[in-house]
């Protein structure tokens, strides 16, 4: 007796073979998915119940971070601050890369602050102890003072500078522009009030002279959004975990230095 | 052997799926099977959806927070800033009893809002509608405060608000009175006062003293204006408009024309006047930059408001159109 009159004698065994395969196939891949969702599931746990200061210290729990903060970060973040995450001069979106901070000490809690309650949006729980005031448009400032704290802010980032312009900078950057009750006595900034480091030739809003004298004249009083209403907290951590990664990278260093040195 | 389809063709393999709708749409009665099953599958879990009961309250501290109260998380990040705020420490630094301290202040605190919210405060009470107002106009008014104005648009809204930018004038003023009919002189008439005042008012012009024409015209000070320098509007609040009018034209030295008002005949004489200035704009820089700020601010909330109007159902009772 052939195969085929066996099949057509058994026409139950037949049918529900049919139909079974695809049933099977489809209980197997659900079962895989299901697995792996329940893997997922207890990564993300894990990620969100070990605090942001100790994150750093377990290798796989970065990694896992970076791979689910990656995407994140191109469908979020890279809008303003670049793909490559260099930022945007226009927007003043300063560079993640680099390891400079404005907020902060680059933690993942300190960058996880800042995701989640955004900068002067408005809230209390957002960064927005000040801002740099209009000192030109004021009228604090005259041109030429602007001209002069210019020169000085060339001198202190390592440029070319005009000597007597530059101390006579000093004198009002020490002065009557107060600058250093958030930039510092020695203008090293203050993370807590987001003042930059003007010493390091980083610029979030372009660093040629012509870009200093109108961050000077007409203040700068940047935001960025909360994300905490369209995130979720996990989400949150993840890209914290991830920019805190790659701007730790053995590279970020090197990045900085190239970025002040091709600085115009 | 297999036996071969008439004609000699092989019959093309179809997949179970296909075989099963055609051995479906073969059968007529049974073509409106799949749609009838999918509108009772349908039906049923909409049902079971509609008489479930609410999910199942947590009982377990979701990762990313550290403690539920009454179901609403008090975040594991709020809580590092608290604590860090509080203890001036790290937060692994500090001690798990002012740890425990900073959270357990936190759950009062979330309860406090809770019962806020049970009492419905922002209905009830004026300060909380308030805050959450401005709340709402700090969110709005922030991207706007964003973008510098140039000095351009500085300066046209310092020409549309100039009159926000003058200053007060002042003026050092004798205001002397000769009551007409009054406890001072009886039967002096009105017109007889009025004309003993031009009188006085021509000695004043020619030199005389105050002291003098008190002395020979019964002049007695009003006492509606000390002799001290006054703010404008002050003098215009003591003295009255008419008078107000008549003093604020005068320069330094004047001597205003008799005035009749309600007590008897009115004499001006001017000591110092400085008349109200427009500021220029390069001395009023900071305040109209302020007040630009103020008014973006404002335009942002109107547009705000105005998009919520557009978005909201508004239903006004009959007679309150109006």
């Amino acid at each position: 007796m052939d195969s085929q009159t066996k099949t057509r004698r058994n026409p139950l065994r037949r049918a529900s073979w049919k139909w079974l395969a695809p049933v099977l196939v489809v209980a197997v891949g659900g079962g895989i998915a299901y697995a792996h969702e329940v893997r997922h599931q207890q990564w993300r746990d894990r990620l969100l119940t070990t605090l942001p200061s100790d994150v750093a210290d377990d290798p796989a729990l970065v990694a896992f971070a970076r791979s689910e903060g990656a995407p994140l970060y191109a469908q979020h973040c890279a809008a303003c601050h670049g793909a490559d995450m260099r930022g945007n001069r226009e927007i003043g979106a300063p560079n993640l890369a680099d390891n400079i901070w404005l907020y902060g000490d680059g933690g993942v809690f300190e960058i996880e602050r800042t995701i989640l309650y955004g900068i002067r949006t408005g809230n209390s729980k957002s960064r927005s102890v000040t801002d740099m005031p209009g000192f030109g448009q004021r009228g604090v400032l005259s041109d030429g003072d602007i001209h002069s704290v210019v020169q000085y802010l060339l001198k202190l980032s390592g440029r070319q500078y005009q000597v007597e312009a530059a101390n006579e900078g000093r004198r009002i950057y020490t002065g009557n522009a107060n600058c250093g009750d958030c930039h510092a006595a020695d203008a090293r900034g203050d993370t807590y009030y987001g003042a930059p480091n003007l010493t390091v030739n980083v610029w979030n809003s372009g660093g040629t002279p012509e870009d200093l004298y109108k961050a000077i004249y007409f203040g700068q009083h940047r935001t960025m959004q909360a994300w905490f209403p369209t995130l979720s907290l996990f989400e949150i951590r993840a890209l914290a975990v991830y920019l805190n990664a790659v701007s730790r990278e053995p590279g970020a260093a090197a990045r900085a230095t190239l970025a002040a040195r091709t600085a115009p | 052997m297999s036996a071969l389809p008439a004609g000699g063709q092989v019959e093309p393999q179809r997949s179970w799926a296909r075989r099963a709708m055609e051995r479906l749409s073969a059968r007529p009665g049974r073509s409106s099977v799949l749609p009838l099953a999918a509108v009772v599958i349908g039906l049923a879990l909409a049902a079971l959806g509609m008489f479930r009961g609410a999910p199942a309250p947590l009982t377990v501290v979701p990762p990313g927070y550290a403690a539920l109260v009454n179901q609403k998380g008090v975040l594991l990040s709020d809580l590092i800033t608290q604590v860090e705020n509080a203890t001036m420490k790290r937060f692994d630094e500090a001690t798990p009893d002012e740890k425990r301290r900073v959270l357990h202040s936190m759950i009062d605190e979330e309860l406090m809002v809770q019962r806020a919210l049970l009492l419905d405060l922002p209905e009830t009470t004026i300060e909380v509608r308030e805050a959450m107002q401005q709340g709402v106009e700090a969110q709005v008014a922030e991207p706007y405060w964003a973008l510098p104005p140039s000095d351009a648009e500085l300066r046209a809204y310092y020409d549309k608000t100039r009159s926000d930018y003058t200053n007060d004038g002042t003026m050092i003023v004798h205001d002397l009175v000769m009551h007409v009919g009054g406890f001072q002189n009886t039967n002096q008439s009105t017109p007889q006062a009025l004309s003993d005042a031009a009188e006085a008012v021509y000695r004043l012009r020619s030199g005389a003293s105050i002291d003098y024409v008190k002395e020979h015209y019964d002049f007695v000070d009003s006492g509606r204006l000390a002799a001290i320098e006054e703010l404008d509007f002050v003098a215009k609040m003591r003295l009255g408009d008419k008078l107000y009018e008549v003093a604020s034209a005068l320069g330094n030295g004047e001597i205003s024309d008799p005035v009749l008002d309600a007590d008897g005949v009115h004499v001006l004489a001017m000591d110092v006047r400085r008349a109200p200035s427009v500021a220029d704009f390069a001395g009023v820089r900071d305040k109209v930059y302020q007040a630009y700020r103020r008014a973006q601010g404002e335009r942002a909330t109107a547009e705000n408001v105005r998009l919520l109007r557009s978005q909201a159902q508004i239903i006004l009772a009959p007679g309150q159109e109006e």
